[in-house]
């Protein structure tokens, strides 16, 4: 054996081909490389050239040692619990469907909202207590509770009662609260914003693009033009409450699929400092009109990649603006840190980092569950606050089977995955397309979305243009390009 | 040249339907178990024992596609189930390293429990 052919320790990875005669390399930390076919071919024979550049970066990266084995397993160890952090903070996002009224009826809507005058959807006093009381039975230091519909600002009374009862007991408690309200604010007024204000409540609303774009789904139920009138109540809102503390999400839709560059023209037009492409799901007026709202999943990657290539180049332009899912997993790719996404977690986060209290007091590992629940399947129920403890709702049966059957590390189809590190599972969705929640990956959309957007990301970091980078780095490190370029 | 040559890779047709023919020699059950779970939404797989030291993979088009598909997913076949024998190499070389660093990541957190 000459110089060169000294054994070393391979540490496990996952590895798939690459464009150019190259292979990317992910470890268990999920640090990844780029290294050609025949130094690959060397490296898992045991042949590589402990002094060649290829085998330092391999080494530097934990993908291999020859020297001390047992640094380089705590180091592993150490990034690997990093990235898992997650999991410790047992459920911290409770969001509360307050009412299933609302006074827009949007043909996507998955929530399948009734009319304003429906009360029958509305959570009762009584039961907003029992919900709060179990949010804080939590294990989670951080409490966030998001407001969700139907339109919350039409049970506003008991949106208020959950705020201030919260903070009652989060006097003992002292953790981190924080309160969400997903509204389409177009019947907010200056009393409910200066509620909000006071309690430090932020503002998710929703944005679909210019007038036309906007109200092509977004359909106020007396007629009048949504779009009109979000732009007076933003207006007031940011006057009101700030800029910073309204956020805005986008449905993506076949209306404004081809359009997604006017769409960001908008938001940053609107002073939003970024978007989140998300693909519509299939559930509740979404699947029954899906003909005319949905597209194929290639559809949304092609609009997907060109639009992020708009993006870059306005950043670049010196417009600063986010595409979140990117940023999320570029986070994932080019950090060691813990990103918890309840979408995207290993594993999924539905029940154990979010659940959903429904207005009856029904429980759900996640909206989409309430949806299908709405839709007549209540598979996924995992109690009800006016009749079940804490540990019989966090501890049942249901949420057992969700975690049993979604770490990638074993699903067939991701367990042997190079973007395994960075990817989850999503259960319910699963359950949906294939009636079982482990699915099938070869025909899963939540699958080929999610390889189609990392194997883009991963293609730009293989080709490794610094103006690219720059910009990735700015979202990562959430600091301006000029500081990331100076 | 023998029949095998002429058709490349392909062992045997039937009916449109085209059969490969591995060696146990260089191909585990898991290896190609895994290789044809991905092709499972291009075509229909069947995997039966041949001859003493080989493992059959019938290829079928699926309802209403032309047979001429299966042609085409051959190649990418050849390579997958390559791929998935060197994760399986590697993961019986390394894959007890898996263990001792997912055991060590997270035996603090079994410390804790304990001290509850």
């Amino acid at each position: 054996m000459n110089n060169h052919q000294v054994r070393y320790l391979i540490f496990p990875f996952t590895f798939s081909r690459m464009p150019a005669q190259q292979l990317l390399l992910v470890n268990q930390a999920g640090e990844f490389i780029f290294i050609s076919s025949e130094d690959f071919n060397s490296f898992i024979n045991g042949s590589l050239n402990i002094e060649s550049q290829t085998f330092l970066d391999l080494k530097s990266k934990h993908f291999v040692t020859d020297t001390d084995r047992e640094t380089a397993i705590n180091l592993l160890a150490t990034k690997l619990r990093t990235r898992k952090r997650f999991l410790r903070n047992f459920t911290a996002l409770h969001m509360v469907v307050v009412t299933t009224r609302c006074n827009f009826r949007c043909d996507y809507c998955h929530a399948s909202s009734t009319s304003p005058e429906q009360k029958d959807g509305d959570m009762s006093l009584d039961t907003a207590k029992k919900v709060v009381n179990i949010i804080f039975r939590s294990p989670s230091p951080i409490i966030k509770i998001e407001f969700q519909g139907g339109e919350p600002i039409l049970n506003w009374n008991i949106v208020r009662k959950i705020v201030e009862y919260a903070e009652s007991l989060n006097r003992q408690v002292q953790k981190g609260l924080e309160f969400v309200l997903c509204t389409n604010l177009t019947l907010v007024d200056e009393s409910i914003l200066k509620f909000l204000k006071k309690h430090q409540v932020m503002i998710s609303t929703s944005l679909d693009g210019p007038k036309e774009l906007h109200d092509a789904h977004r359909i106020c139920r007396n007629g009048e033009s949504g779009y009109d009138l979000f732009r007076q109540k933003l207006e007031l809102t940011r006057n009101f409450i700030g800029g910073n503390r309204c956020s805005s999400l986008l449905t993506i839709t076949k209306s404004n699929i081809n359009r997604l560059s006017e769409v960001v023209n908008e938001y940053l037009d609107l002073g939003f400092d970024g978007i989140f492409l998300r693909a519509i799901n299939p559930y509740g007026r979404a699947k029954s009109g899906w003909e005319k709202i949905g597209y194929s999943t290639e559809e949304f990657l092609e609009t997907y990649k060109d639009t992020i290539d708009y993006i870059i180049q306005l950043n670049l332009k010196g417009k600063t603006f986010i595409e979140f899912y990117t940023a999320l997993l570029l986070q994932r790719i080019l950090t060691p840190f813990s990103t918890g996404f309840m979408d995207l977690q290993s594993p999924s986060g539905a029940g154990i980092s979010g659940a959903i209290y429904d207005y009856d007091g029904e429980v759900y590992p996640s909206d989409e569950a309430r949806m299908l629940a709405r839709m007549g399947d209540r598979k996924f129920s995992m109690g009800n606050v006016n009749r079940d403890r804490f540990e019989d709702i966090f501890s049942g049966t249901m949420i057992h089977k969700i975690v049993q059957n979604s770490c990638v590390e074993t699903l067939p189809g991701c367990a042997s995955c190079v973007f395994q590190m960075y990817c989850g599972a999503d259960p319910i969705r699963n359950y949906v397309e294939t009636r079982d929640i482990v699915g099938h990956r070869p025909t899963s959309d939540f699958c080929k979305k999610n390889m189609g957007i990392i194997g883009y990301l991963f293609e730009k970091l293989r080709k490794n243009d610094d103006d690219v980078m720059d910009v990735f780095f700015s979202w990562v490190t959430k600091r301006s390009l000029e500081e990331i370029q100076k | 040249m023998n029949d095998h040559e002429k058709r490349g890779f392909v062992w045997k047709i039937e009916g449109g339907n085209l059969l490969l023919k591995l060696s146990k020699q260089f191909y585990e059950k898991s290896a190609v178990m895994n290789a044809a779970y991905k092709f499972t939404n291009r075509c229909v797989i069947l995997i039966e024992p041949l001859e003493e030291g080989y493992v059959g993979v019938w290829f079928k088009a699926k309802d209403g596609q032309d047979s001429g598909i299966i042609r085409d997913l051959l190649d990418d076949f050849c390579n997958e189930v390559l791929d998935q024998q060197v994760r399986l190499d590697l993961e019986k070389r390394y894959g007890s390293l898996r263990e001792v660093i997912v055991k060590h990541a997270f035996q603090p957190l079994g410390d804790v429990s304990k001290g509850k």
